[in-house]
């Protein structure tokens, strides 16, 4: 029992990241049909920012807000810069973001080096519950998590902005009607969808060593949580995520560790064979035309 | 000065040309109607006048401003508002959350409010399902809410694109009469483009009409009736009338 709480814990704070990544993808593939492949790598870069900020002697929480602010900038200018000219043609953009994804890889390898980074715990603390240890930055990790999807959910179903984001995901054109300004929601969600993933990035350096190519791995379970959940659908990226960190890390602690990957998309298959909509039901995007 | 006054507008589909050097205007509070037989271009010139559809070439000037290729959220922003062909029910959201979104350039919050319970009041069905979802409606519930979405944006103009297609005779009276009062209860001008050309006639002042893209006629309603146009576009619809689309949902 006590070694399952554990596991749970563990599970719960590795989702969490999976959570981070899942909601930016599933908002910006929901909105504005972009499929950006590099926004695994939108991950390290808030995950090596941190390094670098706590590595120069900064506290960990502000480093946490630098690589925030950071990715948001990168995903403002990739959106301005490159997504806005292929929303027409979503393949396009696709292929230009596999791109993106390995020129990132290769400058943050020329800025640092390829070698893995990892900080010390930034909290350094256990906690023992009832006999089971507790690292307490995990418990932070699911912590912040839940208060950012908290945050998410409200302003999507109860704000006015939400109202209109959620028209903007169904029926573009007749929201524009309304008055909506699409293309800066697009613009609002690809950043906000980007601050997540340097969010991410920066709780994962606080648990994993990160690599310059840890992006590739970690995007690849970003689409299936939100493929899982249903695309567009935040509460599915939640749903998505927590379900593909339970099998992990329960498949890590009772069945074959070395197969965790496995278990997890054959998993997603299983689901969209039988859902192709995701659990909770979602948007396909806009159709490409 | 005229409320709205599109000046020799042509538009197309990549490579097509849609609309050819179209012209018309609609004065302030001013019902007008654009009348054509299927494909004859008038969704595609709503669109172009909505901010939908960038035109090619000419103007659209709206309170005597240049407003030629200004994007459809500042068109509805400025008073200029479409409801468009298949109503465009957003499915998954209430009516009330429809009705909602029709404002969403106001910042009046208690006037939006008012103005949400003066739809309901107006449209009786809005009130009954104002919690159901936009899907559960039926077509001629869908198309008043439709009507009610645009108005909540109080525009100056209201762009109809085919209210009565698919609707029951009875439902046709009923948007007929929604139409002939937007002036009065709306202070809110009118371009109708329509099908049904004895709805068009009986609630427009003017009209004009529009076949292959082009203005090739217009005039008071009295002259619309005795153009020999009408009988060329409309006579025959009987034996080939317009298939009826599935709504939005
Ligand atoms: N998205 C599009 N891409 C290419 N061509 C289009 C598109 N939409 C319409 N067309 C073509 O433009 C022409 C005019 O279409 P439009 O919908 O404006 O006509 P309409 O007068 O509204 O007809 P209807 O009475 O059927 O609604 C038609 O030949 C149509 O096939
Ligand atoms: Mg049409």
């Amino acid at each position: 029992m006590e070694i399952f709480f554990q596991q749970l814990v563990n599970s719960l704070s590795v989702a969490s990241v999976t959570i981070l990544i899942g909601m930016g993808i599933t908002l910006i593939f929901g909105l504005a049909g972009i499929v950006n492949f590099a926004h695994g790598e939108f991950l390290m870069v808030g995950g090596m920012a941190t390094w670098f900020l706590v590595s120069a002697g900064i506290n960990f929480f502000i480093a946490v807000l630098g690589a925030m602010i950071l990715v948001g900038f990168l995903g403002f200018v990739a959106e301005r810069g490159l997504f806005r000219f292929t929303l027409e043609r979503p393949m396009n953009g696709f292929i230009m973001s596999i791109g993106l994804s390995v020129i990132l890889q290769h400058v943050v390898i020329r800025l640092f080096n390829e070698v893995q980074k990892t900080i010390p715990d930034p909290i350094g603390q256990v906690w023992v519950v009832h006999g089971v240890d507790i690292i307490v930055m995990r418990a932070i990790v699911i912590a912040i998590t839940a208060i950012v999807v908290a945050i998410t959910y409200f302003c999507i179903s109860r704000s006015r902005y939400g109202l209109a984001l959620t028209a903007s995901i169904a029926d573009p054109d007749t929201a524009a009607l309304m008055g909506i300004p699409v293309r800066r929601y697009v613009t609002g969600v690809f950043i906000y969808g980007s601050v997540l993933a340097g969010l991410g990035g920066a709780l994962m350096i606080a648990l994993f060593p990160i690599t310059p190519f840890t992006g590739s791995v970690v995007i690849i379970r970003g689409f299936a949580v939100s493929l899982i959940g249903g695309l567009g659908n935040v509460g599915g990226a939640v749903v998505g995520g927590l379900l593909l960190g339970l099998v992990d890390g329960l498949s890590a602690g009772y069945g074959f560790p070395e197969w965790t990957d496995a278990y997890s998309l054959v998993l997603m298959i299983a689901i969209l064979i039988v859902r192709p909509q995701g659990l909770l039901g979602g948007t396909l995007g806009p159709k490409a035309s | 000065m005229s409320l709205l006054q599109v000046q020799n507008l042509s538009t197309a589909y990549g490579p097509i040309m849609v609309n050819r050097e179209v012209s018309l205007i609609v004065n302030d509070q001013e019902i007008v109607t654009i009348l054509g037989p299927n494909g004859a271009g008038k969704s595609t010139l709503l669109r172009s006048i909505s901010g939908l559809l960038r035109p090619k070439k000419g103007a659209i000037r709206f309170n005597d401003r240049n407003v030629t290729g200004a994007p459809a959220d500042r068109m509805a922003s400025m008073g200029v508002v479409m409801v468009p062909e298949g109503r465009h029910i957003f499915p998954d959201l209430t009516v009330q959350q429809n009705l909602r979104l029709g404002a969403y350039c106001r910042t009046d919050h208690n006037a939006i409010e008012q103005d949400i319970a003066l739809m309901e009041s107006y449209f009786n069905v809005l009130a009954a399902k104002k919690h159901a979802k936009g899907s559960a409606l039926s077509g001629g519930q869908q198309q008043m809410l439709a009507i009610a979405r645009g108005l909540m944006a109080r525009p100056r103009i209201l762009l109809l694109d085919e209210p009565s297609l698919g609707l029951s005779p009875i439902l046709v009276k009923e948007v007929q009469s929604v139409i002939a009062d937007l002036r009065s209860k709306f202070s809110a001008a009118v371009l109708l483009v329509e099908q049904n050309a004895g709805l068009a006639l009986s609630v427009a002042e003017r009209g004009y009409f529009l076949q292959h893209g082009r203005i090739v006629g217009s005039g008071t309603i009295s002259e619309l009736k005795d153009h020999a146009l009408i009988h060329e576009i409309y006579l025959g619809q009987h034996s080939r009338p317009k298939s009826v689309r599935p709504s939005a949902t």
